[in-house]
């Protein structure tokens, strides 16, 4: 048997799931002005109105909403770009339980 | 989240195809400088960020990949992962050019209200983004110090007239409420 270190075994299991997508979660923050989440959400995304709106809703009503999903690296960038504009998202693997 | 509903002055408003203008007083100007200015200065330099290679510095590589001491710098820098060893990795590559970003926003905000000797604020959409992102930081780290977390703003408004907190609960509002009248400004026009 091969011993592989958990590198290796993470990037054997990226090339295998690199279909399975990764998820930007926006949790919820008490300073963060709802208007200002939606429109966020519009200028990075270019999410409609409506859509944006019901997910800042979500992240309103349930402390966390996924508002994007894609590539590990889609992921990163997207998450970079909520932080610069100070919402607080994170990302992970999309069959990973939140 | 917050709602902010204030609207007894007027803030930003829209002004033609992409121009948004404030007016505002000296005292108001002042405030806004100190507080953008201390952003600047907090987002300057970590001071654990030792870059030995040149190289690693040019391309935004910093040295430590460990999340800020200080309770406000990590909230404006915050994890990218859940995972302390993926957030590490993700900070290690991406921290200097967040910071750039935001130092940024800030720089943009800033040179406007420098400028605006008369007191007439004007930016158009890209400038409007750059005072959203500084004006969010601003509120960002007022609400860590007030620790906004635990204490709800019905809590806040009652704190004693001697509460030095009760002067940065007022500026905070007031950057709420300014914030708002320039994102209903900018809405108007995604209309």
């Amino acid at each position: 048997m091969v011993k592989v270190d958990d590198k290796i075994e993470e990037a054997i299991k990226e090339i295998f799931n690199g279909d399975k997508p990764w998820i930007t979660i926006v949790w919820d923050d008490p300073v963060n002005l709802m208007t200002y989440v939606t429109y966020v959400l519009m200028e990075l995304f270019g999410y409609t109105r409506e859509k944006a709106h019901e997910l800042m809703m979500k992240v309103h009503a349930e402390g966390k909403a996924v508002v994007s999903t894609g590539s590990r690296e889609e992921m990163e960038h997207d998450v970079a770009r909520l932080h610069e504009y100070g919402l607080w998202a994170t990302l992970q693997r999309g069959d990973q339980a939140i | 989240m917050t709602i902010n509903d204030s609207d007894e002055q007027h803030g930003f408003h829209r002004h033609g195809e992409n121009a948004f203008i404030a007016e505002f007083s000296e005292s108001e100007r002042e405030v806004l400088i100190n507080l953008v200015e201390q952003i600047i200065e907090l987002l300057g330099e970590r001071a654990d960020n030792h870059v030995d290679d040149p190289l690693a510095a040019m391309v935004g590589i910093t040295s430590h990949d460990s999340p800020p001491d200080d309770e406000v710098l990590l909230r404006l820098l915050p994890n990218a992962y859940a995972d302390q060893v993926d957030a590490a990795e993700f900070r290690r590559y991406t921290e200097s050019t967040l910071r750039a970003k935001k130092y940024g926003h800030s720089l943009s905000m800033r040179i406007t209200l420098k400028s605006a000797v008369d007191g007439i604020v004007e930016v158009d959409h890209d400038g409007a983004n750059d005072w959203l992102g500084a004006m969010n930081d601003i509120r960002l780290a007022l609400g860590v110090r007030l620790k906004v977390e635990q204490n709800s703003h019905e809590e806040l408004e009652l704190l004693a007239p001697d509460d030095p907190m009760r002067g940065v609960y007022a500026v905070y509002s007031w950057l709420g409420w300014l914030q708002e009248s320039l994102i209903i400004a900018l809405m108007d026009e995604a209309i």
